[in-house]
């Protein structure tokens, strides 16, 4: 069994745990530069705020209303959801962050677990431990998961947690479940779906494959379809590839030494940094899988996955490589037949146009690069992160410690909140 | 942790999902006499380790004013809060009220009464009570001080 666990309008939550007076009020996070909305609090949807509206039309569209609205402060966040992903590693036998906010795990054998209460458990631990709110779906593979997360998010009822376990509550979600949110689906299927008639999910899922197959001739609308009559066969990076960038290859063969592995695993990250580049954003989660082949039955299994968090996010292929052999490392187990591998990097956010230069050179450069990284670094380990910074990445700013501000701070940020988990100056002021 | 054993003629193989790294120094290969010293080994104390419980759950404030001053909490005093302990009759809470973050005794005694309060460790401070029905929450409680005397 699969489950998924959400975070419940996740930059709104993590601004709340700082500001508990927020509750139950109308929260928005803005985007890069305090651009627009990203991210709304439930009675900020209710108000008919939309995701993407500029923040300078907030103040005509909703006059009466009083928002509260916050620069985003991923610095925060990034160490929040990675206070979660450490209680779900707690809690679960086997887990995959595939987003900022969302992370699977998986039940081998479920037999002597009560997975309702196990989730209700988990949302009550990370509740009250973190002070986050989240949404917890438990299904045979994970496009079921993630239906089932979705009610427990809509329905308090569910108490934060929906398990579909039978066949009759499959069927009943399903009628219940518009068949253009379903993961995979998109709206351009979901179109010409409407036009035949087939508006649930359980519509679709009734089809017959044969149907599905020679007229969408796509084999990810086909294996949704077999996801949502309860066969596991969509693998993990497939959802990651949504909300993060994920390079992962199976092996021509299998691998089971270190050096091979983390060779492989130094490829991926490098690719990541490079698509980071090309797309002018960074990351500041950079995650790392390994999985051994599913299909051989008579050798040992084993999956595992574990990341590592970028006190500033970067697209440097240093520091990703770096942090991928580094997670790597926690996760590599001697003795197994390695199939795939695998880098997620998350919680992607807009780059500076000036990194982007610094690094997009030739690959004579590189080496010089990484010298001056090399050195970096040991200057940083000793007197502190950003003591030394590329020219390219200096800011006029200080912050409070007086050190130049670093490159996630040399943004617009009006409304951003403090850093209580990540600065001594940001601490909880206790009166 | 789930661990399995397989035998090859005398070497046993354990093999295991294993969360730390295995500890070598005492699987080496018995020549001569063993150390006496590892007998009495022992790891290293550690603060983050053996004083925060629940990294997940711990936070830290800086303490402003002397409101608790009678309890040995001072202006300038920095406290590690745990949001795993359950707070009880007389811990040291915090608390968000009136739009900030407060450190104050957790007083139970009037439960029953209806009310909880606040108490401050200075007699300068007022009572804050809580009637039934006041959103309220104790955001986490105080389990450690840190005071420091010299700047290193």
């Amino acid at each position: 069994m699969y489950g998924i666990i959400d975070c419940d309008n996740c930059y709104v939550s993590c601004e709340r745990v700082f500001r508990p007076d927020l509750e139950g009020k109308p929260v928005v996070v803005l985007s890069n530069n305090d651009g627009c909305v990203v991210a709304r609090s439930n009675e900020a949807k209710q108000l008919g705020i939309k995701a993407g509206t500029p923040y300078f039309q907030l103040g005509k569209m909703f006059p009466d209303a009083k928002i509260a609205v916050f620069s985003s402060n991923y610095e925060l966040y990034g160490e929040l959801t990675g206070r979660i992903v450490s209680i779900i590693k707690e809690e679960a036998p086997a887990y995959f962050r595939y987003s900022i906010d969302e992370c699977f795990v998986y039940f081998n054998d479920v037999e002597d677990i009560d997975l309702k209460a196990w989730g209700e458990g988990l949302h009550g631990k990370i509740r009250r431990w973190v002070g986050m709110p989240v949404s917890i779906g438990i299904a045979p593979n994970k496009t079921l998961a993630k239906v089932a997360s979705h009610f427990a998010k809509k329905y308090p009822g569910y108490n934060h947690c929906c398990v579909i376990d039978s066949e009759e509550k499959r069927v009943k979600a399903l009628k219940l479940y518009p068949v253009e949110d379903v993961w995979g689906i998109g709206r351009r299927y979901a179109a010409r779906l409407s036009s035949c008639g087939i508006r649930t999910a359980y519509d679709f899922s009734a089809l017959h494959g044969d149907f599905i197959r020679s007229t969408f001739g796509n084999v990810v609308i086909y294996r949704t379809w077999a996801e949502l009559n309860g066969e596991d066969c969509i693998p993990n990076e497939e959802y990651a590839r949504k909300k993060s960038i994920c390079t992962s290859r199976s092996f021509n063969g299998m691998v089971s030494d270190m050096d091979t592995l983390s060779t492989h695993v130094a490829n991926y990250a490098s690719r990541c940094a490079e698509k980071l580049r090309a797309q002018g954003s960074v990351a500041s989660v950079v995650g790392v899988f390994v999985n051994t082949n599913p299909f051989r039955e008579d050798l040992e299994q084993y999956w595992n996955f574990a990341e590592e968090r970028l006190l500033t996010p970067s697209s440097s292929t240093v520091t990703i490589v770096k942090a991928a052999k580094s997670a790597l490392g926690r996760i590599f187990r001697k003795g197994y037949q390695y199939k795939k591998a695998g880098v997620v990097v998350m919680g992607i956010t807009p780059g500076n146009h000036v990194q982007q230069d610094m690094f997009g050179d030739a690959p004579m450069r590189y080496e010089k690069l990484k010298s001056i990284d090399k050195v970096m670094d040991r200057m940083n380990r000793m007197y502190g992160t950003e003591t030394l910074v590329l020219g390219a990445q200096q800011y006029a700013g200080k912050d409070c410690y007086g050190k130049a501000e670093v490159f996630a701070d040399a943004m617009r940020h009006d409304f951003r909140s403090p850093n209580p988990t990540t600065r001594w100056c940001d601490v909880l002021k206790l009166k | 942790m789930a661990v399995e054993y397989k035998y090859m003629s005398n070497i046993r193989i354990i093999k295991g999902a294993f969360d730390s790294q295995l500890e070598l120094e005492h699987a080496a290969v018995v020549a001569g006499f063993p150390s006496p010293a590892d007998d009495y080994r022992h790891d290293t104390l550690d603060f983050n380790r053996d004083y925060i419980r629940h990294p997940e759950a711990s936070f830290y404030g800086d303490v402003e004013g002397d409101s608790m001053k009678d309890a040995g909490i001072l202006d300038g005093d920095r406290v590690i809060i745990d949001r795993a302990i359950e707070p009880h009759d007389g811990s040291i809470v915090v608390a968000y009220w009136n739009g900030e973050f407060t450190m104050k005794y957790l007083d139970l005694t009037h439960k029953g009464d209806g009310y909880i309060e606040l108490r401050p460790a200075n007699k300068d401070y007022p009572v804050f009570k809580i009637e039934e029905g006041c959103h309220f929450e104790v955001w986490g409680v105080v389990v450690h001080l840190i005071r420091t005397f010299e700047k290193v």
